[in-house]
């Protein structure tokens, strides 16, 4: 018999041994070629049953509050298992560098053996795809769209000096199908990008990306962005180290004030951009460098 | 249904798209800097925020349901809590993603394979893991009683009550020691004694413990009694004051021995904080957290009194692993 989320909330000791039976069955699944190794697929196993235990699901009883989990039809319980497992078994994968393009890779359509598992009950789903690809696309969905929508014009805009990475990021909206904007654009800059020709279009799309970022964090009106900007304008290589230190108050100017200055730090340190306990050199590793490069935040 | 695909396709306008690119040009992070959700090699260092994370189910679905502004906004401590706890967070995303898959999948038929049924199939890593996770979880529900938040004390004994009977499947005794490390710290919340113990024991777990057992149990069922010859072992620390507990029929009793001077000829006061966990037994005096000696110690130190008259069996393999985890902790003190 399958258990349910019932029996995992009100009867552990007996539906135990099947979650993890289940569970270790899907993370050699997805495992690939560590499928064998008993060591990582308890890793994946002992993660998923501590996210449910944590959830108050497993042996919480009526103890513990319902949730959204406990309104999952059986199906979909074992697809938000499944997806779960598989979940902690790619970030396995990438910790072991084998994974380096898309999760596709680790999906075989082809594996007759699969299709015909009978705890593979997941569906597709018959609304079609799921409304948005990430969390925070939603968020960003959520938030206003208006004020975005005319920042990112402005920045694009701000590209008019260099036609050709002007030209690359129109493409590249197009090809998107944000036809409106393209459309925008191509009108308001006809003659600057009439003779362009482009032959190197990655390196120009690279070039203007970096412009965009550093254009949205300028404009920003975040406080936590505007510190990330400083930090990446005035960090220099330490001599010998691979790493980036800049002095507190090399960071502070009239735009932000000291007190602001340790807000933004402490936001950054707390979000993981920085390792920082208010020390009075700020630094930084070269790949905290590019992700303060692109952080960006919604909002004061 | 059409409706719901209608709606759904309008999300997808130009403004999404454009967002999406931003996404990509913003924070798109080389593949192996992902963060990870857990780095802790089979610990669980990470503090996470209870309240918040049981209504992540919630909120995450409310968001895949497209719930409207006014629905949202009980969630917002939650949103903003999420914005700076980066465990609850990561809980989130993992959550989302997750739930995500389940979205308009019916009911399917069912499924047929064959699970186990029993533990003894379920890798001992785990099981060891479980344990320390339920034990975990009810000494932080403890801990937020203890300075008033919940009161929430019959929740953790639920929680401790599975980890020692999941654990009592575990058997080797290093493993099942592993398992039930925490239990002597959680201890201290069951016990309100405020005088200082003259001895606090331990149950000494044995790597050879199992195998020793099956052999008692086998040269007992050889012999037509059962209990006699199995016992669970104390040790008092670096003192090394030692005492056993036995079985007489249904009886626990109690041996001490190399008491101090200062408890010789007194009655003690034996404390059994998780006494109450596990209900087979009926202690003598009806309290386990103050079990008065029948007899007081003796000239040379050693003391023998019973405890408490149970079902289970401590010739029993997983009786005996209940029983063990039952004293993970027994104090004795002077009665008077």
């Amino acid at each position: 018999m399958p258990f349910t989320a019932y029996d995992l909330r009100y009867n552990l000791q007996d539906t135990f041994p099947k979650l993890c039976a289940y569970l270790q069955q899907r993370a050699k699944r997805w495992l690939d070629s560590f499928a064998y190794d008993s060591d990582e697929v308890d890793i994946v196993v002992e993660h998923v049953i501590e996210q449910l235990t944590r959830l108050g699901l497993l042996g919480g009883g009526d103890h513990a509050p319902e949730t959204a989990l406990d309104r999952l039809n059986n199906a979909q319980f074992y697809a938000f298992l499944n997806q779960s497992v598989k979940n902690k078994a790619i970030d396995r994968l990438r910790r072991h560098r084998l994974l380096t393009s898309s999760l596709s890779a680790f999906e075989n359509p082809g594996n007759l053996e699969e299709e015909n598992d009978p705890l593979n009950t997941v569906a597709d789903s018959i609304w079609g795809s799921p409304p948005f690809p990430t969390p925070e696309t939603a968020a960003l969905q959520a938030a206003s769209q208006e004020e975005l929508r005319i920042l990112i014009k402005y920045c694009i805009e701000e590209l008019s000096s260099a036609p050709r990475q002007l030209l690359a990021v129109i493409q590249e909206l197009d090809e998107m199908g944000i036809g409106d904007l393209v459309q925008e654009l191509k009108e308001k800059f006809h003659p600057q990008l009439a003779d362009v020709e482009l032959s190197h279009l990655s390196q120009h799309k690279d070039h203007a990306h970096k412009k965009l970022r550093h254009c949205l964090q300028h404009n920003s009106t975040n406080l936590a962005v505007l510190v990330a900007l400083r930090l990446t304008e005035y960090g220099q290589y330490s001599t010998g180290f691979d790493e980036i230190s800049v002095d507190f108050k090399t960071l502070v100017n009239e735009r932000i004030s000291e007190e602001e200055m340790l807000k933004g730090l402490n936001h950054l340190a707390r979000v993981g951009l920085l390792d920082w306990h208010g020390e009075e050199i700020v630094r930084i590793s070269p790949v905290q460098l590019k992700h303060l490069a692109r952080f960006y935040e919604e909002g004061e | 249904m059409n409706k719901q695909h209608d709606e759904l396709a309008n999300i997808r306008n130009e403004d999404l798209l454009l967002a999406q690119w931003l996404l990509q040009i913003l924070v798109t992070t080389p593949q192996q800097e992902l963060p990870t959700f857990t780095n802790k090699g089979g610990q669980f260092q990470e503090e996470y925020h209870r309240e918040f994370y049981w209504q992540l189910p919630d909120f995450v679905q409310a968001l895949l349901n497209n719930a409207t502004q006014e629905e949202l906004i009980r969630f917002g401590p939650l949103v903003f809590h999420l914005i700076g706890c980066p465990t609850c967070h990561t809980a989130y995303l993992e959550i989302y993603d997750a739930m995500r898959a389940t979205i308009g999948i019916d009911e399917a038929r069912p499924l047929t394979s064959t699970l186990p049924h029993s533990t003894a199939t379920t890798s001992t890593h785990i099981l060891v893991y479980m344990c320390q996770l339920l034990i975990h979880q009810a000494a932080g529900i403890l801990s937020e009683a203890h300075y008033g938040h919940s009161n929430n004390v019959s929740w953790a004994r639920s929680l401790l009550q599975q980890a020692i009977y999941l654990s009592s499947h575990v058997m080797q005794g290093t493993q099942r020691q592993r398992a039930l490390q925490d239990l002597v710290e959680v201890a201290t919340f069951f016990d309100s004694t405020t005088t200082p113990a003259a001895h606090s024991y331990l149950p000494v777990f044995s790597s050879t413990g199992g195998s020793r057992q099956r052999k008692i149990k086998r040269r007992a069922e050889t012999l037509g009694r059962p209990n006699e010859l199995a016992a669970i072992n104390l040790q008092s620390g670096l003192s090394k004051q030692v005492g056993t507990i036995t079985q007489n029929l249904d009886m626990l009793e109690l041996h001490l021995e190399e008491l101090g001077q200062d408890l010789r000829g007194q009655f003690l006061l034996i404390t059994i904080p998780f006494g109450s966990l596990l209900e087979p037994v009926r202690w003598i005096g009806g309290n386990p957290l103050a079990i008065r000696s029948k007899i007081p110690v003796g000239e040379e130190g050693s003391l023998t009194t019973p405890l408490g008259s149970t079902d289970l069996q401590l010739s029993n393999l997983e009786d005996y692993n209940l029983l063990e985890a039952m004293f993970i902790k027994l104090d004795v003190r002077t009665a008077e």
